[in-house]
């Protein structure tokens, strides 16, 4: 127990187990670690770490901290979504079986399984119809990298859909990871952190409609022509 | 996102990623990625000599990819080559290696900015022995690619040519890793 201890707990460990680093732009350990805090160091994404002292990239990009929450991660922006369980994503009908219907959110990949009772007040009577390329708005309820996808358009706890469903009219796009990302922040944070204005400015002029996905997807319905007036109507939390 | 073009020794290719995908039946792997590499040559179909050095490379990137985080998957590499020097019609039909460290090199950049996550770097770099044109080389010469990781150790090591002694690709070995680790 001590030793396991040791490998996920390691906090503010001492200068000579450094991050290993050929690149000489990379900031000194101490620089990186905070040595005030009792809080066991977290690795975010794109970062690696080898038992027992060493930790390493494994994508590129610039290398980001929280000394409050005792973080490191590494913001990469590109590459295939990888499904994580909580996410919110915009994925297309691909086909239905018996009792789930299977959703496609990346190209080229097995498709994720949302099952037909998984929507707000679903039961086997009323339960909604999605033709093949129907766009759901829903949240990766299971994920891991050794099983399937699964999804749903409803809280668990509140049986409530919080904004999750079928995305009826509008248009979607594809935007980069770092974009949706950014997309995603809570409203308050998204000027300062995100750096994001143009939804705010945006709103003050016309009402729309917008659902973003973590997989790289926003969709936006504004309406019809001659609708405006101040107001925007967010899905989700985003 | 433009697609990581690379250009060595007169040799320029350029390369695209898609992974981790969906993987056919046959090729799943239960624990790791399978790795799939497509060479295509700058002009015509490919032939045996582009197989073997996609089995070259297949070998090589097997070992750099973090294969273990994408289990069941697919990660398909397509490296094209878009121009070889005038020299090229002059060497040896079965000569595969001036081409090789463009196609290295190009392999990782694409796998970098496909954040394809990686366990190290990877550089590779052609010496040719004695020091010479290539088409001198491939008449009474040698030619050795080595590969480097980021702890400075070779993966990848291939010769061709005429006869060669030890102490000859010892030296042609501490040139290459002066010449890419400085």
């Amino acid at each position: 127990m001590e030793e396991f201890a040791i490998y996920t707990r390691f906090s503010a460990p001492p200068p000579c187990q450094a991050p290993r680093s050929s690149s000489p732009a990379t900031p000194s350990p101490s620089l990186l670690f905070s040595s005030h805090t009792t809080k066991p160091l977290t690795l975010g994404p794109g970062l690696r770490h080898i038992p027992p002292s060493t930790i390493t990239a494994a994508l590129s990009g610039p290398l980001h901290t929280d000394p409050r929450k005792n973080a490191l991660w590494i913001e990469n922006n590109g590459g295939r979504y990888i499904p994580v369980q909580g996410d919110l994503v915009i994925c297309s009908m691909h086909h239905s079986s018996v009792d789930a219907y299977h959703c496609s959110i990346t190209p080229y990949t097995a498709p994720a399984t949302l099952p037909q009772l998984a929507f707000e007040g679903a039961s086997k009577k009323t339960r909604p119809v999605l033709a093949p390329g129907a766009l759901v708005y829903a949240r990766v309820s299971v994920a891991g990298k050794h099983m399937e996808p699964e999804l749903e358009c409803v809280h668990p706890g509140t049986g409530k859909a919080e904004g999750l469903g079928p995305l009826k009219g509008g248009m979607v796009w594809d935007v980069s990871l770092g974009m949706a990302r950014r997309l995603l922040l809570p409203a308050s944070k998204m000027r300062e952190q995100g750096g994001l204005v143009l939804l705010e400015l945006l709103a003050e002029k016309v009402r729309f409609e917008i659902a973003v996905g973590r997989n790289g997807r926003v969709w936006v319905d504004g309406g019809c022509e001659g609708d405006a007036g101040g107001g925007e109507g967010g899905r989700g939390d985003g | 996102m433009p697609a990581p073009t690379h250009s060595q020794n007169g040799y320029t290719v350029i390369g695209a990623v898609n992974g981790p995908i969906e993987v056919q039946r046959r090729d799943e792997i239960p624990d790791e990625a399978a790795i799939e590499v497509n060479v295509r040559p700058a002009t015509g179909i490919g032939s045996p000599k582009e197989r073997h050095i996609e089995h070259i490379l297949t070998a090589l990137l097997r070992n750099i990819i973090l294969t273990h985080d994408y289990p069941r998957t697919l990660i398909q590499l397509t490296l094209q080559i878009l121009s070889v020097p005038a020299t090229h019609s002059t060497l040896p039909s079965s000569s595969s290696l001036p081409i090789l460290p463009a196609l290295i090199n190009t392999a990782y950049a694409t796998l970098l900015a496909g954040s394809i996550r990686l366990s190290t770097t990877l550089t590779a770099v052609l010496v040719a022995v004695p020091k010479s044109e290539l088409e001198a080389v491939a008449q009474k010469g040698s030619s050795h690619v080595f590969a480097f990781d980021g702890r400075g150790e070779a993966v990848l090591v291939h010769s061709e040519g005429k006869k060669f002694e030890i102490e000859e690709w010892e030296q042609a070995c501490e040139a290459a890793r002066g010449c890419v680790l400085g």
